[in-house]
C-alpha cells in the first residue's frame, strides 16, 4: 500500500475546504481548522494501476489573525496550492506560500489550483500571470468546488507528480 | 415615523380640543408641537379637512403609540401572554432556539441565586442530589468490593500464594501484585505512526472495536502532537505521552522515526508502557533505515502488525523489575540460606533439648510436666525431688547453653527406689559396713552393725517417706559376727591325747586353759545375743583298738576335758561330754600324723539362733 501525505495550502477562504469536502473522506469537522489548525482527510486515487492513499492535511488558511503552522508541512510528499480566481490578493498569497514552502521543506511536487472558476464574471486570473507561471513549469488547473470541475484531476495530477 | 407624525397634529384650529389636550400630559404636548409648527406655516383648510376625516383613527393611533412607548404598559401586555407564547413555541417544535436564547439568562440567574444564597438552590436540588450521590457511592463501593473480593479470593488460593511469592521476588507489595492481576483494561488499538509524515505504518485493533480510518487517526494524532508542542512550548524532541478522556487512555511512546500509540480502555499497568517502548525499540532496530527513508510505501512494514498485535494482547505478567533482578535473586538466596540455616539450627537445638528432656524423664526424682520454647528460651517445667540429680549438670553434659534454658521445679517426694534409698541413707546414716538397698519400698540393710543401732533401725526407717517395710535379713549384728567367729574358731580346735590314754599332757593343759578363756567369752557373747549356747565335747579314738574299748576311751577323754573345763570355771550345765569312738573321725587315717588327730577331743557349740 502506498500512502502519501499531501497538504492543502492557500489563503483564507479560497475554497480549500470546499474542494476537499465533497471529494474526500473525512471524519473530522471543519472546526479542527481553527482549533488544531489542520483537518485530516483521505483521498484514494488510482495511479500506475494501483491505489494510492492520499492523506490530506487541510491546513488553516493563513490570514491576518492566525498564522499557518508550517510544521504541518513537514513530511508532506506534495501539496495543492489553492487560490481564489476572483480575488487577486489570494493569487499573490499563493505565490508567497509557494516560496515559503520551498524555504521550509524544500522543493515539493505541487499543483496550483485556481478555484471558483464557475464565477466567470468575477474572474480575475489574468493570462499574463498564468503565462508567467506556466513558464516556471507550474501545473495550473482552474477548478470549481461548486461544479466539481478539475477537482479529481488536481489530485490525480499531484499523485502523478509525486510518483513520477 | 417622522414623515408621518410630523405634519399630523391634533390641529391648532381645534382650539377646545387642543386646550383639553394641552391640559393633559407632557407627552401629549410633545406630540402637538409639530402641529403648531405646521399651523405657523399656514396650511389651513386642508389640515382642517384632514382632521375632520382622520381624527378618530389618529386618536386611536396616538393611543397605540402611547401604549407602545410606555414600558410599563408594554410589560403589562407581554406578561399576560408570555407563558402562552413559550408554550406555543414549544408546540411548534422549535425549542432549540428558545433554549439557546434562554440559556445564558438562566445560567446567570442560577449563578446569581447561588451567590446570594446557596441554600435556596441546594434545597431545591436536594431531592435530586441525594439519590444521585447515593447511586454514585454505591457504584464506587460495588466496584471497590469487587476488587476487594478478588483480593480476598486471591489471598487464600494457590494464585494468592503465587502472588505472595511474586511480591517477594519483585519487591512489590502483595496488594499491588494482586491489583495488577485484577486490573480490568483492554488495549483496543495500537498504531505505529511515521513521525515525520504522520502516516500509519501499522495498526492492530481488538475485535469488535469500531474504528476510524487509521490514516486519518494517525494524521490527526501527529497534528495534535504538533499542536500541543506549539501551544505549550515543550522542549525539542519531547512529544505527547498520554491523553486521557474518561476511561479511555491514549499512551504514546516516542521514537526517533516513529511513534507508537495505544488506545486503552480501563486502567492499564505501567508494564504496558515498558512493552510499548520495547516494541518501538525493536522496530527501530529492525527497520531503522526504512523508517528514515520512508517514501509512503508501507509494504516493508507488513510484519509490524504482528508486533503491534502482541502489544494489543498485552496482559499483566509477573515480570520482575529489571533493575537489580540479580541482586534480588542473590538476596533471596541469601535470605533463603539464612532462613534455612536458622530453621535448621533451631530444629537442631529443639532436637537436642528434646533429647535432654528424655534423659531427664529417665532420671528418678524428676517429673517433666511440660517443655517448649518461650520467648526464645527453652523452658522446662516439672517436679523435682530434692535428692534427684541436678538437671543443670545434664545441660552442661549435653553441651547446651544454660542461658538458653530455664527450669521451673516444684518440690515433691519421689517414690523411686533409688531416691528412697538415698533418702534413707541421708536420714538413717548407716554406719560403715552397712549398705542400704531399697526394693519396691522395702529397705534391705546389708552388712553388720551394732545391735543397738540395728534394733532402732526399723522404727526410724518407717519414718522415711517411701519406706513401707524393713527386711533385716541382710543385716548382721557385730556381736553375732564375733560369736560366729569365736564359735568357728573353737570348733576347729583339736585337743590330742597319747595312745590309749585320757590324760592331758602339760602342753594340752595349757591349750585347754586358753580354750577355757575363749569359751567364757563365747558364752558371754551368746548370752548378749540372747542365744544361750552350750558346748558339746566330743571324744574320738583311732581305729586301732577294739570298738568297746574305743567307746569307753572316747567317753573318758570327753569327760576328762569337761571336768578340766569345769575346773577352769566354766559352768558344768553348759558342758556335755560325748564319746564318739571312731564314728566321727577328725581326719582320714592315712598317715600316723592324721591318726594322732583322731586320738582327740573336739568341740561343737550349739545355740538356738545360730543360723
Amino acid at each position: 500500500m502506498l500512502q502519501k501525505k499531501i497538504c492543502m495550502l492557500g489563503a483564507f477562504a479560497v475554497g480549500k475546504t470546499s474542494l476537499v469536502r465533497r471529494y474526500v473522506e473525512s471524519i473530522y469537522s471543519d472546526a479542527y481548522h481553527t482549533t488544531v489548525g489542520v483537518k485530516i482527510s483521505k483521498k484514494v486515487v488510482q495511479a500506475n494501476n494501483s491505489e494510492v492513499n492520499l492523506v490530506l492535511w487541510d491546513l488553516y488558511g493563513e490570514d491576518d489573525f492566525q498564522k499557518m503552522n508550517w510544521k504541518h508541512l513537514q513530511g508532506a510528499f506534495g501539496y495543492l496550492l489553492v487560490a481564489d480566481g476572483t480575488r487577486p490578493a489570494t493569487l499573490d498569497k499563493a505565490l508567497a506560500l509557494e516560496q515559503k514552502a520551498r524555504a521550509e521543506v524544500g522543493p515539493l511536487p505541487f499543483v496550483f489550483v485556481v478555484n471558483k472558476c464557475d464565477l466567470v464574471n468575477d474572474w480575475q486570473f489574468d493570462a499574463a500571470l498564468e503565462a508567467q507561471l506556466v513558464a516556471k513549469k507550474w501545473t495550473i488547473l482552474r477548478s470549481s468546488a461548486k461544479t466539481g470541475e478539475s477537482v479529481e484531476e488536481a489530485f490525480s495530477q499531484l499523485t502523478g507528480k509525486m510518483l513520477g | 415615523m417622522d414623515t408621518f407624525s410630523g405634519p399630523v397634529g391634533c390641529g391648532p384650529h381645534f382650539l377646545p380640543a387642543r386646550q383639553i389636550i394641552m391640559a393633559d400630559t407632557p407627552a401629549t404636548r410633545r406630540a402637538l408641537e409639530p402641529a403648531e409648527q405646521a399651523s405657523a406655516k399656514g396650511t389651513g383648510p386642508f389640515d382642517e379637512l384632514r382632521h375632520l376625516i382622520l381624527a378618530p383613527e389618529q386618536e386611536a393611533l396616538d393611543r397605540l403609540h402611547q401604549r407602545v412607548a410606555d414600558p410599563e404598559a408594554r410589560t403589562e401586555d407581554v406578561s399576560s401572554v408570555v407563558a402562552e407564547a413559550i408554550q406555543l413555541r414549544r408546540q411548534q417544535g422549535d425549542d432549540e432556539a428558545l433554549s439557546h436564547a434562554l440559556a445564558p439568562t438562566i445560567e446567570t440567574a442560577l449563578r446569581e441565586s447561588v451567590r446570594k444564597d446557596p441554600a435556596t438552590l441546594a434545597d431545591a436540588l436536594f431531592p435530586v442530589m441525594g439519590p444521585a450521590i447515593r447511586k454514585s457511592i454505591l457504584e464506587t463501593l460495588r466496584s471497590f468490593l469487587d476488587s476487594f473480593n478478588e483480593i480476598m479470593d486471591q489471598s487464600f488460593s494457590w494464585q494468592g500464594l503465587k502472588s505472595r511469592f511474586e511480591a517477594l521476588r519483585t519487591g512489590r507489595s502483595f496488594t499491588e501484585v494482586v491489583l495488577l492481576h485484577s486490573l480490568v483494561f483492554r488495549v483496543e488499538q495500537v498504531f505505529l505512526i511515521h513521525k515525520k509524515t504522520g502516516l500509519p505504518l501499522g495498526h492492530a485493533i481488538a475485535p469488535s472495536v469500531a474504528t476510524q480510518d487509521p490514516s486519518l487517526v494517525s494524521g490527526m494524532l501527529s497534528a495534535i502532537q504538533d499542536f500541543v508542542r506549539d501551544s505549550f512550548h515543550t522542549a525539542e524532541g519531547q512529544g505527547l505521552g498520554r491523553m486521557n478522556v474518561g476511561d479511555l487512555d491514549v499512551w504514546v511512546e516516542q521514537g526517533p522515526y516513529a511513534i507508537i500509540a495505544a488506545v486503552i480502555r480501563g486502567i492499564a499497568p505501567r508494564a504496558l508502557r515498558d512493552t510499548l517502548a520495547e516494541t518501538l525499540e525493536n522496530i527501530h532496530r529492525q527497520y531503522g533505515l526504512q523508517l528514515e527513508r520512508f517514501d509512503g510505501n508501507t509494504a516493508p512494514f507488513a510484519a509490524i502488525d504482528g508486533d503491534l498485535a502482541r502489544c494489543r494482547e498485552f496482559r499483566y505478567k509477573e515480570e520482575p523489575r529489571r533493575k537489580g533482578r540479580g541482586y534480588v535473586w542473590a538476596a533471596a538466596a541469601i535470605v533463603l540460606l539464612l532462613v534455612g540455616g536458622w530453621a535448621g539450627w533451631r530444629w537442631w537445638q529443639d532436637h537436642r533439648w528434646s533429647q535432654l528432656v528424655e534423659t531427664l524423664r529417665d532420671q528418678p526424682g524428676l517429673v517433666i510436666t511440660s517443655f517448649g520454647r518461650e520467648h526464645g528460651r527453652f523452658v522446662i517445667r516439672g517436679l523435682r525431688d530434692r535428692l534427684a540429680a541436678d538437671p543443670i549438670q545434664f545441660v552442661k553434659n549435653a553441651g547446651l547453653s544454660i542461658k538458653r534454658g530455664e527450669f521451673h521445679w516444684g518440690a515433691y517426694y519421689a517414690l523411686d527406689d533409688a531416691i528412697i534409698q538415698q533418702r534413707a541413707i541421708a536420714q538413717l546414716l548407716p554406719p560403715p559396713g552397712v549398705t542400704f538397698l531399697v526394693e519396691d519400698g522395702v529397705l534391705r540393710p546389708q552388712g553388720s552393725a551394732s545391735s543397738t543401732w540395728a534394733s532402732d533401725l526399723v522404727r526410724r526407717a518407717l519414718l522415711v517417706p517411701g519406706i513401707r517395710a524393713v527386711n533385716l535379713a541382710g543385716l548382721h549384728r557385730n556381736e553375732q559376727t564375733a560369736f560366729d567367729k569365736a564359735k568357728s574358731d573353737i570348733q576347729s580346735l583339736v585337743v590330742t591325747f597319747p595312745i590309749a590314754s585320757a590324760a592331758l599332757s602339760p602342753s594340752q593343759m595349757a591349750a585347754l586353759r586358753a580354750i577355757a578363756l575363749r569359751l567364757k567369752s563365747l558364752f558371754a557373747s551368746a548370752d548378749d545375743l540372747q542365744q544361750p549356747a552350750t558346748l558339746e565335747v566330743i571324744g574320738h579314738c583311732d581305729s586301732t583298738g577294739a570298738e568297746t574299748t574305743n567307746v569307753f576311751l572316747s567317753q573318758r577323754r570327753a569327760d576328762r576335758v569337761v571336768w578340766q573345763l569345769g575346773q577352769l570355771g566354766l559352768p558344768g550345765t553348759r558342758l556335755h561330754a560325748k564319746g564318739a569312738a571312731t564314728n566321727e573321725p577328725v581326719r582320714k587315717e592315712d598317715s600316723e600324723e592324721n591318726r594322732q588327730y583322731n586320738r582327740s577331743v573336739t568341740f561343737r557349740v550349739t545355740s538356738p539362733g545360730a543360723n
